[in-house]
């Protein structure tokens, strides 16, 4: 349970998850945020206003999937890192941007582990692109590959040894 | 010797905006720091904050710290002197400092405290060993001086001090061997604990340490589990290897310069411990003593700054100043302090200043 | 923590005080911070009880019944950590300005 282990629920991540037919339309934000905390970073970063939190802070952020390009400015200026984009057009295949605050920084092309939710190695990965820009204020942006049935699983990465 | 107008004492995120608001609003602002440097707590926060664009958020604490910073030093109503720890306040008002190991004696007309908080210290067998230490300490190492504080760290305590430093340290490349928190739920934001699970530290709710291990310095901790009731179930003990045991149990107000003052103080477990007594507009029981910031309860650097914002500006239209503006900076700030609070993590805070109202 | 074993354990730092000697002091009747700090030294160190303070309180309050919320809290002297009698001496007074005296 997410308040014990920090790990959230697969009911939690359903209820965030975007419909298969929008995320085989190419990338999609996918906010993995839970608890109502003061904060909306997420809201006044997006460039298309794609994602809601105007009457309170302490509500939980809503997107509009169709708004929502999957360019991951949200992802960069999430302080809680709880975002995520997911492309699954290409066939067979799953693209993950994830939010990645560590060094050394991985290559582009660079096989590593394939980690989820709770810290476990489930396969593989390929690096494909790390962005990294001053409006990204020092949070890098990772593109994995991944197969496409890990696309709401994987969650993070570690670099082999 | 010295008169002053409005002296602020501290130079964290509560005091940088108290010092910046009353000086915005023309008042002449003294603000004082212990420490080498401003920024208090700010400096070592390396990651976005929370709260809205109001209180920067998404923006980097020590870059929070750098901007307020930036603007207290390019007002010529500001003066600021580091190095200069308030240790005392007399009955007639005199602060006393020390500032670079000269005694100094200052009237201030207004003053605001914002001291801010000190650690809280557990007890477990062995705890006076090196290799024990705070988040705090574990932070300054790291984030200010530079150093490695271990190779491998026990947290204890899964508030947002315990996750956030936990955190600081992986990026440091320290390995976390566990986050141990005493209550059946963790306590600081889930999207903190998320990204330290996901990177494979394991948070261990109902956990306690029991004993450190080692001879010159920690080599291992006994961790325990805990019963409902909080007492150590027997046979649940488990050696943990660290060098270092890091403690984020919580924080009291450092209100030391309140009770010399004889403000009226109260004891609210919620807050904290003991804190002042204070109206709406951050005054205390003593005419001319204002408070913001942990001192007064221990909450986010994001409402701390808000108060800080708050006492300065009630502090400088004490003395006459910004009174076209006042009403409506001061109906903003509280909005804002509302919009901190409102939420479901910030129920304790609101029941401690709940009870603070109660006589 | 109510096992023999942790009796060796410091609970004030400055002042080497351990656990069992504080019990000790309890037991024989000194029931509130005020006495026992200036019977044992307790909080009287260097950080002047801001490590131990809360611990000790807890202490007295477990053991005596008596809640923290009314517990006797010891003044909070000046100056808040220790000073030269040499910087005191030196100090730069104007006495015209005193305002307590005006």
């Amino acid at each position: 349970m997410l308040k014990v282990t920090g790990i959230p629920t697969t009911e939690d991540v359903a209820g965030v998850t975007p419909p298969i037919e929008r995320l085989e339309k190419g990338p999609c934000a996918v906010i993995e945020c839970y608890q109502k905390i003061p904060c909306n970073p997420c809201a006044t970063s997006c460039p298309f206003g794609a994602i809601v939190r105007d009457n309170d802070i302490n509500e939980l952020p809503v997107i509009d999937w169709e708004i929502c390009t999957g360019c991951a400015i949200c992802v960069v200026n999430c302080p809680g890192l709880a975002i995520f984009t997911v492309d699954l057009s290409k066939p067979g295949k799953a693209m993950i941007k994830l939010p990645y605050e560590y060094l050394p920084l991985p290559q582009v092309g660079e096989i590593v582990d394939a980690v989820d939710r709770g810290g476990e190695v489930v396969g593989e990965a390929k690096i494909t692109k790390v962005q990294e820009g001053k409006a990204f204020d020092r949070t890098r942006l990772v593109w994995l590959e991944v197969p496409r049935e890990q696309a709401m699983i994987v969650r993070h990465f570690r670099q082999k040894e | 010797m010295e008169h002053r107008e409005i002296v602020v004492v501290g130079g964290g995120p509560a005091g940088l905006c108290a010092a910046l608001q009353a000086a915005r609003l023309g008042a002449k602002v003294l603000l004082l720091e212990g420490d080498d440097r401003l920024g208090g707590q700010l400096i070592k926060q390396t990651h976005m904050f929370f709260g809205s664009e109001k209180q920067h958020a998404g923006t980097r604490g020590v870059d929070i710290s750098a901007m307020l910073v930036k603007e207290l030093k390019s007002m010529d109503n500001v003066e600021i002197r580091t190095n200069a720890m308030v240790i005392g306040r007399y009955d007639d008002g005199a602060l006393t400092v020390d500032e670079n190991d000269e005694f100094k004696l200052i009237y201030p007309e207004k003053v605001v405290f914002a001291t801010g908080a000190s650690e809280k210290m557990l007890m477990f067998a062995n705890n006076d060993l090196p290799g024990v230490y705070g988040a705090g300490a574990v932070q300054t190492l790291m984030n200010v001086f530079g150093v490695m504080p271990a190779k491998k760290v026990l947290m204890v305590g899964a508030g947002n001090i315990g996750l956030i430093v936990s955190y600081q340290l992986m990026q440091a490349g320290v390995e976390i061997a566990a986050i141990l928190d005493a209550g059946p739920q963790i306590g600081g934001y889930l999207v903190h604990a998320s990204k330290i699970r996901r990177a494979g530290v394991p948070i261990l709710t109902r956990h306690s340490v029991k004993e450190a291990i080692g001879t010159d310095m920690v080599e291992a901790a006994v961790i325990t589990q805990l019963d409902e009731s909080w007492q150590p179930i027997e046979g649940t003990e488990k050696t943990i290897e660290c060098d270092a045991i890091c403690l984020a149990v919580g924080l009291s107000p450092f209100a030391d310069l309140f009770w010399q003052a004889g403000c009226e103080m109260k004891f609210i477990p919620e807050l904290g411990g003991h804190v002042p007594s204070r109206d709406e507009n951050m005054e205390t029981s003593i005419e001319g003593i204002y408070l913001a910031g942990d001192v007064g309860g221990i909450e986010e650097a994001s409402a701390a700054m808000v108060e800080g914002y708050l006492a300065g500006l009630n502090a400088a239209v004490s003395l006459g100043y910004g009174l076209a503006e006042a009403e409506g900076l001061r109906a903003d700030l509280k909005d804002q302090l509302n919009d901190l609070r409102s939420g479901p993590v910030g129920d304790k805070i609101r029941s401690g200043l709940a009870k603070l109202q109660d006589d | 923590m109510s096992n023999k074993e942790y009796d060796n354990t410091i609970i004030c730092r400055c002042e080497d005080i351990t656990r069992g000697e504080l019990h000790r002091w309890i037991d024989q009747g000194v029931t509130n911070l005020e006495e026992l700090k200036r019977l044992s030294r307790a909080t009287m160190g260097p950080c002047q009880g801001r490590t131990c303070r809360q611990l000790i309180l807890q202490e007295i309050a477990a053991r005596t019944g008596v809640p923290i919320s009314e517990a006797i809290i010891p003044s909070y002297r000046q100056p808040l950590r220790g000073v030269t009698l040499g910087a005191i001496a030196d100090m730069k007074l104007d006495e015209e300005e005193k305002p307590h005296e005006k």
